[in-house]
């Protein structure tokens, strides 16, 4: 049999394309390489999900190779099962989006245009997208309504352009704390906006609402109500989807994939035809496979005659902080405040996407607040030390654990800038390390250009300045160049040269007539918010792409 | 877990097996692990007792899990080896013949040495996890210690043991 499109990953980037084209009647395939789970299969069990990590793969079977610069621009090689270094997300049907804590922010109209609009900057590849914001807003717009977005329009000096006045499910409810913290923005003439949430407020598009169970970000949702591509898009679809579908290589002949080939999970290998080809098995994952279908006609790798699959890979920079709240300095109905677990902390600041360095405009990012992780072995970990980094037991520890998480909690901020794209940070094959299949793994080469940083404190200090304001103790914030691997595209950029990008502004190879790229591997850049709604409003705009031409062939072929 | 099937786990397990132990450059004799692992837990969180959390079974269940690596477990064991050296140095006596200041003095010495310190965190990180494990997995079967720390737990709850 031969499918009209064959997908290979189920996430973000695959099931939109999957659901659009199921379900305008053609023959789709999806495979998947992780297990499928649903609603009544998830928990809240910290010890599985996150301690052992149920949902990704083990590193003594699946790794990745990865290279560091060190200061003496020497790399370093880590082994990732050595090291316990892992770059996986989610491997299941519907991908990491199980698992996201559904932060919704879309990337600004500048953010389509950053050379443009801020110029080049030494030592990076920045480019313009051969996309503009308001082609892609239709398709913001779309994820909105058939994934579901909550949250509150207000002015800021950012709002970008919204086709639709409101989201159309309101705002999660919040925790009091959230009325703290605009106060202290209010002072400080700071715009706080309520985050938009990939989670529904109430029930609606066959979903139950939101349960606020308390532990949302790295486990799945037992109601469904979290915008995954599992909950939201493919357990609606009449299609076919072989889970557990490790797919290898893809074959082509000069123009065309002909055929994608998987191994199942007893290591048989099997094959399937289609007239299409969507790989969307995450960044790293994707140029993997490319870099591996090498042929006669694609000696480096499919689609990589010009040398440019892997390239510029790029993750979301910045880092994390936070302040402590203790009891001390607050009122008993502040206190009670404090400790209200379930709701929502929605906050964000994006007042300085954009800045001014002394003359020079220069791109900024979003700063998230959201309380500490609920779960418990991370916040007793690390009280295991006093003050002076000595090392705590017995009734000393037992007294601080209980004091601290009983009469004190922790609010965080997340900050996301852009991880310049360059030439040192990139994807390529580690051929002397195999995976469980006995296939080369992927060999991630990491740097992050120093502009990152810079950038990254400017807007952590800003952060800092409403925990202060708000009367937290203990302060702290670290902006790194560790990558977050849950925050990675790039590797395919879209462009109008086929020399210096693999796909075209429809993400379909240059090379080949029939492979589309739709996880975030086409983003030349990142923006400075978490890439999932892009992705997936992305992956619906080609949806609409493929579909029109698998029609246009259809009624040729009737005519 | 089961008489049963505790006595293949340890028969099978890197806690199965006796630590050697050396004073000087002699061979002083050899421990059983787990006795030392049990004992040091307690030492180290007599709490867990407390609020009826059984972290001794706890660590039997997890260091079977596959996710757990050879080489943490070595570390562990090895742990073993080197914290009733350094008691023997101090005492001349193994660590379970110490009375409990003596013991905590032991754990005071070796929480000097990177090794210690690390070994140590391990330990009191399996006891936290069995603190804070659901009903499911069998060794922290009261709410006692969710209720010491004021944690409402995620619903819903796991309906089987995953680990």
């Amino acid at each position: 049999m031969i499918y009209d499109i064959c997908i290979i990953g189920s996430g973000a980037g695959g099931a939109p394309v999957a659901y659009e084209l199921s379900r305008a009647g053609f023959r789709v395939l999806v495979l998947e390489k992780g297990k499928e789970y649903r609603e009544e299969d998830f928990n809240k069990d910290e010890l599985a999900v996150s301690r052992r990590e149920l949902f990704t793969p083990d590193l003594k079977e699946e790794q990745h190779v990865i290279y560091e610069l060190d200061a003496n621009k020497e790399r370093k090689r880590y082994l990732g099962s050595e090291y316990g270094w892992s770059f996986w997300n989610g491997s299941m049907v519907g991908g990491s989006s199980n698992l996201m804590s559904g932060y919704f922010h879309r990337m600004k109209p500048n953010d389509f245009k950053p050379l443009s609009q801020y110029g080049k900057i030494e030592g990076a590849n920045v480019v313009d997208w051969p996309l503009s914001y308001e082609e892609l807003e239709p398709y913001y717009e779309k994820v909105e309504h058939v994934v579901g977005v909550s949250g509150e329009v207000v002015l800021h000096s950012f709002l970008e352009p919204r086709g639709s006045a409101k989201f159309p499910y309101p705002k999660l409810a919040e925790s009091a704390v959230t009325k703290w913290f605009d106060r202290a923005c209010l002072w400080l003439g700071f715009e706080s906006i309520p985050t938009p949430r990939a989670i529904l407020s109430q029930a609606g598009l066959g979903r139950e609402s939101c349960s606020y169970s308390n532990f949302c970000g790295s486990y799945g949702c037992a109601t469904g109500a979290k915008g995954s591509a599992r909950a939201a898009l493919l357990q609606k679809c009449d299609l076919t989807l072989i889970t557990e579908a490790f797919v290898y290589k893809l074959e082509s002949d000069a123009t065309k994939v002909t055929k994608a080939h998987y191994y199942d999970a007893t290591f048989k290998s099997h094959e399937v035809s289609a007239k299409i080809f969507v790989l969307a098995a995450q960044a790293i994952e994707s140029s993997r496979l490319l870099l591996n279908s090498k042929n006669h006609f694609f000696p480096h790798g499919l689609a990589n005659n010009e040398d440019q699959v892997g390239k510029n890979l790029i993750f979301s920079a910045g880092g994390v902080g936070e302040g402590r709240f203790g009891f001390e300095r607050l009122s008993s109905k502040e206190q009670e405040e404090l400790m209200q677990v379930g709701l929502f902390f929605n906050r964000s600041l994006q007042q300085w996407y954009e800045y001014k360095d002394g003359k020079q405009q220069r791109k900024g990012g979003t700063i998230d607040f959201l309380f500490e992780h609920q779960n418990l072995v991370p916040r007793i970990q690390r009280i295991f030390y006093d003050a002076d980094g000595n090392i705590l037991w017995g009734d000393a520890l037992a007294q601080k654990i209980q004091k601290e998480l009983t009469s004190s909690r922790v609010l965080s901020f997340e900050v996301f800038n852009d991880w310049l794209p360059t030439d040192e940070c990139f994807v390529s094959i580690e051929e002397s390390v195999q995976d469980k299949y006995g296939v080369p793994v992927g060999a991630i080469y990491l740097y992050s250009h120093p502009h990152d940083l810079a950038v990254g404190e400017f807007l952590a200090q800003k952060a800092t300045q409403v925990l202060e304001k708000m009367g937290a103790s203990e302060i702290r914030y670290s902006i790194s160049s560790s990558p977050p691997p849950n925050l990675v595209a790039g590797g395919c950029r879209f462009g109008d040269d086929p020399k210096k990008s693999v796909l075209d502004k429809n993400c379909k190879a240059h090379a080949l007539e029939n492979l589309y790229v739709t996880d975030a591997s086409f983003m030349p850049t990142g923006g400075s918010v978490p890439y999932t709604w892009t992705i997936y409003a992305n992956a619906f705009r080609v949806a609409d792409i493929i579909r029109q031409k698998l029609e246009l062939e259809k009624s040729l072929f009737f005519s | 877990m089961g008489t049963q099937t505790r006595r293949k786990f340890l028969k099978h397990s890197f806690l199965g097996g006796a630590v050697l132990l050396f004073s000087g450059s002699r061979i002083y004799g050899a421990v059983e692990p787990l006795q030392t692992l049990r004992l040091v837990q307690k030492d180290l969180f007599p709490k867990a007792e407390e609020l009826g959390v059984d972290s001794a079974s706890y660590l039997l269940l997890i260091l079977d899990h596959s996710r757990i690596n050879s080489e943490h477990k070595e570390f562990l064991r090895n742990g073993v080896q080197w914290l009733h050296e350094e008691s023997l140095k101090l005492y001349k006596k193994l660590y379970y013949n110490l009375s409990t200041q003596q013991r905590q003095k032991v754990l005071q010495e070796i929480a000097k040495y990177r090794w210690g310190e690390a070994w140590i965190e391990d330990l009191l990180l399996y006891t936290m996890e069995a603190l804070c494990s659901d009903s499911v997995y069998g060794v922290n079967k009261t709410d006692a210690a969710y209720r010491w720390l004021g944690f409402r737990a995620g619903k819903p709850h796991p309906k089987r043991a995953y680990l």
